[in-house]
């Protein structure tokens, strides 16, 4: 499926980068706000998983518990993050996957840099989107990410994806 | 190069070096895990003839198989031909006979040895294949505690009962817990790496007292969340999972520690059971199945982590079991399996999975605080800062228990139970632990 025009898909990828933007910056607020009051952030534990209630995953977090990990990272005691995690998050590949009448799925790719204390990590995979139109904003229902290496073991995942 | 243990071992510390030195950890894989029973998986994990499973053994690779008559056997994951690993690392089904990929020798699900090709190219050669060195090598002893299999890499020590002594109640009721009486491996493993010994983590699931001090971030942005809530919010259970870290000292204090002979011990539960829909209705069904009375019996036994030295933790009260797997000296694998209990409603199982999630997960609020602290202890035991690591707080204050002691919960008892295990283990003595 393709976008229908041009500003569509600069809007939609506008969306994507802001929010990739947000969280680079730490700005947790911001970007909590960007989602729908029931919009689940959702990393899945293995490849293709198709529940997230009935199967452990990576993150499973709804507005409770991503307030709670946005409280904890800005907390002075927060030991594991001194130093704070630093990211930067590439995208590409924006696609429309499929449309609805309140909103759309969008897929996209993405590169995750990460840095902390001695060590730069990476992580990569795709992104789906699902995003509503809410006056006149996009709002995210669901995203969800699905990280090439989902099932290696990891080390501590502190900050959002 | 021989290393003085009794050196580095007394009752209420213990050297630095034994965190730290390469040439100890490949000791303690010969001596302590080479001889201890070790956790291996859980049965619900091969329910089929052939289906397999593969983990480690200390440093050896195993894989556990369903073998055509229904037993589960453990043996190395090594072709006895030239050596390769016969099944991939992982799970899966084998099929109805485990067929190496190299050159197609096939064996029997308990490992003996089926057909190799060119079976006349060994006529007259001093290979005999009825010789059991060309069947797949068993581990020395196996055996099965109401489903958690464990194996034994000596065929000297303890019967697995004997081994686990105190802590076998932990896995009775680990499964009494199910209103069938069995629980089964479900929803997926989580794996996270860590940067410390293994005995660092170990010491830490009975440490107390470090739990308000560093999960502070974590506890202190539960209770903020919380207290942003509309008030007469009944508490959510990811606030009380998380939030219950930040206890004051003398909440721990109260609980009991109990340690056992060989290494192990556990802690009273330090949640107070819930009461919300999803918690009534699991014990509904517990009692319509065990009876009210048998029921109250099984829920009173309220345990946090129980530690079986030196393989595993289950956690009785929320189903999930890790097993710590040391890779190095300052490396440490733990793998989280999580449990259905049989016949509960579906949404206890869901619930046991938010505690993965929130509390196991490499994403965990929780754990990358421990996991900062075991590095800085790691770390800092390679300076020249100081030699001996403490475990002073409450020694020759325990209670004798038949097979082991109990203490208050601010002890450092589990971890000096736990070393006079290691030292036996090692060959050398630690005194009394007292
Ligand atoms: S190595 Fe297994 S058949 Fe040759
Ligand atoms: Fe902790």
């Amino acid at each position: 499926m393709n976008f229908s025009n041009w500003q569509e898909q600069q809007e939609i990828s506008g969306f994507l980068f802001h929010e990739a933007r947000l969280l680079d910056e730490h700005r947790w607020d911001e970007w909590q706000r960007l989602f729908t009051p029931d919009g689940l952030y959702w990393v899945p534990l293995v490849h293709g998983q198709a529940d997230h209630l009935n199967h452990a995953s990576l993150f499973c977090e709804d507005a409770l518990l991503r307030s709670m990990r946005a409280r904890r990272l800005d907390q002075a005691r927060a030991y594991s993050q001194q130093p704070a995690t630093r990211t930067v998050h590439v995208l590409g590949n924006v696609a429309l996957e499929s449309r609805s009448d309140t909103g759309c799925m969008v897929r996209s790719a993405f590169m995750l840099l990460e840095w902390r204390k001695t060590e730069q990590r990476a992580f990569g995979g795709s992104v789906l989107h699902t995003l509503e139109r809410e006056g006149g904003e996009w709002r995210i229902r669901m995203k969800r990410i699905d990280l090439v290496n989902c099932d290696a073991p990891h080390e501590a995942l502190q900050v959002f994806m | 190069m021989t290393i003085d243990l009794q050196a580095l071992v007394q009752p209420d510390r213990v050297h630095k070096r034994v965190y730290t030195d390469p040439a100890i950890f490949e000791l303690e894989m010969d001596r302590v895990f080479g001889q201890a029973w070790l956790y291996v998986g859980h049965e619900s994990q091969v329910p089929n003839t052939g289906d397999y499973f593969t983990t480690r053994l200390g440093r050896e690779p195993v894989v556990m198989v369903r073998h055509t008559d229904g037993e589960v056997h453990v043996m190395y994951n090594r072709c006895p031909h030239k050596g390769a690993k016969i099944v991939p690392d992982g799970s899966g089904s084998a099929g109805k006979f485990l067929r190496c990929l190299y050159h197609g020798w096939t064996f029997k699900c308990d490992g003996s040895l089926l057909s190799v090709p060119l079976r006349s190219g060994y006529e007259d050669t001093r290979l005999d294949l009825k010789d059991p060195q060309y069947s797949v090598r068993k581990v020395a002893r196996v055996a099965s505690h109401r489903g958690f299999v464990f194996a034994s890499l000596s065929a000297d020590g303890p019967e697995l009962g004997e081994f686990l002594g105190g802590v076998a109640t932990s896995l009775d009721n680990f499964c009494d817990r199910a209103p069938d009486g069995e629980v089964e491996v479900a929803g997926g493993v989580q794996r996270v790496i860590q940067r410390n010994n293994w005995k660092i983590f170990f010491e830490n699931l009975h440490d107390t007292i470090h739990a308000v001090a560093t999960h502070e971030s974590s506890w202190r942005a539960a209770k903020e969340e919380f207290e942003s809530m509309p008030a007469g919010t009944p508490k959510p259970f990811e606030v009380v999972i998380v939030d219950g870290n930040g206890e004051p000292l003398d909440f721990w204090e109260k609980l009991e520690l109990k340690g056992y002979d060989r290494g192990h011990g556990f802690m009273e539960g330090i949640f107070v059971p819930p009461t919300d829909p999803v918690s009534r209705a699991y014990v509904a069904a517990l009692e319509a199945s065990q009876g009210a009375a048998r029921a109250d019996e099984i829920l009173r036994v309220n345990r946090h982590n129980t530690i079986v030295y030196p393989s595993c933790s289950p956690h009785t009260s929320f189903q999930q079991i890790r097993v710590i797997r040391p890779l190095s000296v300052d490396r440490t694998l733990v793998e989280i399996f999580s449990f259905r209990l049989k016949g509960a409603p579906e949404a206890t199982f869901q619930r046991t999975l938010k505690y993965t999630n929130i509390v196991n997960s490499p994403s965990s609020n929780v754990m990358p605080d421990d996991l900062e602290a075991y590095n800085r202890v790691q770390e800092g035991l390679t300076s020249d800062g100081g030699d001996w690591v403490s475990m002073h707080r409450a020694a020759g204050r325990d209670q004798a228990l038949p097979g082991g002691r109990a203490s208050n919960g601010n002890s450092e008892m589990p971890a000096r139970n736990m070393f006079a295990a290691w030292a036996s283990y090692m060959g050398v003595r630690a005194g009394d632990a007292e």
